[in-house]
C-alpha cells in the first residue's frame, strides 16, 4: 500500500481543560512547543491525541477535558492528507457526550470514523505500560488493533455489552437459562477477539523486535524484544514474531508452541468454560474469567521484561512499542502517523534520542513538548513558546517572531 | 399560570419523546390556539383506553381478544414471526412479505435495564408451542447482543427434538442499496449471510 503522508495544519481550542481559547499553526514536519510546566503544553497535546481514536491518552473520564463551568469544550483540527486533501475534523465534548464532525458531515459511528488520522503519543505516563496492571496493556492493545480493524472494535464492543449484562445478571443472582442466553453472544465475541489479539501480537512482535534493536544498539548486542500472551486465563505464552513479516527481526525469533486453548478456542471452549464458572462467578457477583481478564507482557530474550529489564531497558522497550505501534498503522491504514512526544525526548540520553530519531520513518510528522529545546538540533524544529495558555511562534534564532 | 394547564403540560412530558417545551407548545395549541380539535382528541384518547388492549395470543394490539391478524383464518397460524415491538410488525405488515402470524415481546432480555424473561410477552409464546398451534419461528430480533440473548433463551426454551422449526431473518444490505455506500458492520453482515447464487 502506497503510504499517504499526513499533516497537522492547525488546531484551535476552546474551553479546553485550562485552555479558554487557542489556536496554534503547525504544518512542518517538526514542531517544539517550548515552556514551563504548567502553561498548557500537554493539554494542547492532549487534544491533537483525541484525533485518532476520540480517546485521551491521559484520562478515561471525558469530563475533565472540559473547562470548569463551562458547557461543552471545543477541538477543531485541520489536517493535510497528502492522497485526500485537506480535511475539518470537529470534536464537541459534553458531560453527556462527544459529537464529531468531518467536513461538515456528523459522523455517528465510531467505526466509521477510526483509523483516518493515526497519532502514536509517547508519554512519561508509558513506564507504566511495562510496570503498571494488566489493564493498562490490554488497553494499548485494543486502541491499537480496533483503529486498524473496525470488525475488532465491533466485537470489543459486543463483548463488553455482553459482559456487562452478564455481570448484572451476576449482581442479581439470576436464573442459569438468563446466564447461558448472555454467553451465547459474549463467547461468539470472545473466541474471535482473542484469535485476532493473538495474530495482531505477532505481527506487532516483528515490529518491536526491530525498533528495540535500532533503539538498544548502543548496548554492544541488543536483547530481542517481544511480547508474553496470558489469554484464556493460561499462562503467558512468549509470542513468536511472524516469520517473514514487515521488517524481520534482527534476533531470530523465538520459537514457541502455541498451546492448544490459547489461540484455538473455540466458541465452544468459552461456552463450556462459563458453564463451568457459573457457580463461582455467581458467589464473587462477577464474571471472573475471560478476554476482559487477558495479559500481554513485554519481554527480553523470552523472560517478562518487569523483571529482568534494566531501567533503561525498559526505557528503549517502552520507546520502541511506540515506534512498532506507528509503523503497524502506517502498514495497515496506508497513512503515516503524527507521532506525539509528551516531554519525554528531554528525559533520553543523546544517544537513545538520535537513535529514536533513526527509528522513525522519515516524512512522519513529530510533535514534541519539553520545558527546553532539545540542544542537538536545535534549527530542525519549528518552535513554539508556551506561557500561560498562550502560545506564540518563535523564529529560529530564538526571538520571537512577532 | 393555571395549574391545570401546568398539569396538562406536566402529562404531556411524561410521554416519550416530549420535552418541556414541546409539552408547552402542545398544550398551548390544544388549549389556545385550536381549542377546537380539543373535544375530538379527548374523545378518542377515552375510547381507545377502553377499547385497545392485547391481543390475547400474539401481544399485539387488538380490539377484541385477537387481534387481526389472529383472527384471518387465511393466514399461517403455524408459522409464527417473533418480534421486539409493534411498529416491527407493522413495518413487517406493510413489506406484505409474511404470509403468517406474529408474537410481539414487547422488549428483549436487557439485565442491565432491568428486563428480564417475566417482563417480556414469552410465557405465552411458549404456551402456544406446547398447545402445538406452532410448527415454525421466525426470530426477528434485532442481531446486537440482547437480541442474541433473547433468540437463544427462546430457543433453549422450546421443546427438543426439533419438533419446531426455528429460523433467524438475515441481516445485510438495503435492497436497492450499493456496497459502496454501506458501512463495514453491515457489509461484514451481508458476506458473513451470503447465499450461493445459481
Amino acid at each position: 500500500m502506497a503510504v499517504s503522508r499526513m499533516r497537522l495544519q492547525r488546531i484551535t481550542l476552546q474551553h479546553f481543560r485550562n485552555l479558554a481559547a487557542a489556536k496554534v499553526e503547525f504544518g512542518g514536519a517538526r514542531h517544539f512547543l517550548v515552556g514551563p510546566n504548567g502553561q498548557g503544553k500537554s493539554n494542547l497535546l492532549e487534544a491533537v491525541g483525541l484525533l485518532t481514536a476520540l480517546r485521551s491518552f491521559r484520562t478515561s473520564d471525558a469530563r475533565v477535558l472540559i473547562a470548569h463551568g463551562q458547557a461543552e469544550a471545543a477541538v477543531a483540527c485541520e489536517v493535510e492528507h497528502e492522497r485526500s486533501g485537506a480535511t475539518r475534523v470537529e470534536l464537541r465534548l459534553r458531560p453527556g457526550g462527544k459529537e464529531v464532525v468531518v467536513d461538515g458531515v456528523a459522523v455517528t459511528r465510531l467505526a466509521d470514523y477510526l483509523g483516518q488520522f493515526p497519532t502514536v503519543v509517547l508519554s512519561s505516563q508509558d513506564q507504566q505500560l511495562v510496570r503498571g496492571a494488566p489493564g493498562l496493556r490490554r488497553r494499548w492493545l485494543d486502541l491499537t488493533l480496533a483503529a486498524t480493524d473496525p470488525s475488532y472494535l465491533r466485537l470489543l464492543q459486543a463483548y463488553h455489552r455482553a459482559l456487562a449484562e452478564r455481570n448484572a445478571l451476576l449482581r442479581r443472582g439470576a436464573a442459569v437459562a438468563e446466564l447461558a442466553a448472555f454467553e451465547r453472544p459474549m463467547a461468539a465475541a470472545a473466541a474471535p477477539l482473542v484469535a485476532a489479539r493473538a495474530a495482531g501480537l505477532e505481527h506487532l512482535a516483528a515490529q518491536l523486535a526491530r525498533a528495540y534493536s535500532q533503539l538498544a544498539m548502543g548496548a554492544s548486542v541488543p536483547e530481542s524484544a517481544g511480547f508474553a500472551y496470558a489469554a484464556n486465563g493460561a499462562k503467558h505464552v512468549v509470542v513468536a514474531a511472524k516469520a517473514g513479516g514487515a521488517g524481520s527481526p534482527v534476533a531470530p525469533p523465538i520459537p514457541s508452541a502455541m498451546p492448544a486453548g490459547l489461540q484455538g478456542a473455540k466458541e465452544a471452549d468459552w461456552l463450556a468454560r462459563w458453564e463451568a464458572s457459573r457457580a463461582r462467578d455467581l458467589q464473587m457477583r462477577t464474571t471472573m474469567t475471560g478476554p476482559h481478564r487477558d495479559d500481554v507482557d513485554f519481554t527480553l530474550e523470552g523472560r517478562p521484561a518487569v523483571d529482568v529489564g534494566s531501567e533503561g531497558q525498559q526505557r528503549s522497550l517502552v520507546l520502541a512499542l511506540r515506534v512498532a505501534q506507528a509503523h503497524w498503522f502506517q502498514e495497515h491504514l496506508g497513512v503515516a502517523p503524527l507521532i506525539l512526544a509528551d516531554d519525554v525526548l528531554g528525559e533520553l540520553d543523546p544517544g537513545r534520542r538520535e537513535r529514536f530519531w533513526a527509528a522513525l520513518t522519515p516524512g512522519w510528522q513529530v510533535i514534541a513538548t519539553g520545558t527546553s529545546l532539545p540542544t542537538d538540533e536545535p534549527r530542525a524544529w519549528q518552535v513554539t513558546q508556551v506561557e500561560a495558555g498562550r502560545f506564540q511562534p518563535v523564529a529560529a534564532d530564538g526571538r520571537s517572531a512577532l | 399560570m393555571a395549574s391545570a394547564f401546568e398539569s396538562l403540560q406536566a402529562q404531556l412530558k411524561k410521554l416519550p419523546g416530549v420535552g418541556f417545551r414541546s409539552a408547552e407548545r402542545i398544550a398551548l395549541h390544544l388549549l389556545v390556539e385550536k381549542p377546537e380539535q380539543l373535544p375530538a382528541l379527548v374523545e378518542a384518547l377515552r375510547t381507545a383506553a377502553v377499547a385497545v388492549r392485547r391481543c390475547t395470543r400474539c401481544g399485539q394490539l387488538a380490539e377484541a381478544d385477537l387481534c387481526p391478524i389472529c383472527a384471518d383464518e387465511r393466514r399461517d397460524q403455524g408459522l409464527v414471526c417473533v418480534v421486539e415491538h409493534v411498529p416491527d410488525l407493522v413495518a413487517l405488515e406493510r413489506s406484505g412479505a409474511h404470509r403468517g402470524v406474529y408474537h410481539v415481546l414487547h422488549g428483549k432480555l436487557s439485565p442491565i435495564s432491568g428486563v428480564g424473561p417475566e417482563q417480556l410477552n414469552l410465557a405465552s409464546l411458549l404456551d402456544r408451542v406446547s398447545r402445538g398451534e406452532v410448527r415454525e419461528i421466525i426470530l426477528a430480533l434485532s442481531n446486537d447482543v440482547e437480541g442474541e440473548a433473547t433468540c437463544h433463551y427462546l430457543t433453549s426454551h422450546l421443546p427438543p427434538g426439533g419438533e419446531v422449526k426455528v429460523s433467524r431473518i438475515g441481516f445485510g444490505l438495503p435492497s436497492g442499496g450499493g456496497v459502496l455506500y454501506a458501512d463495514s458492520v453491515t457489509l461484514r453482515s451481508a458476506l458473513d449471510g451470503r447465499r450461493s447464487y445459481s
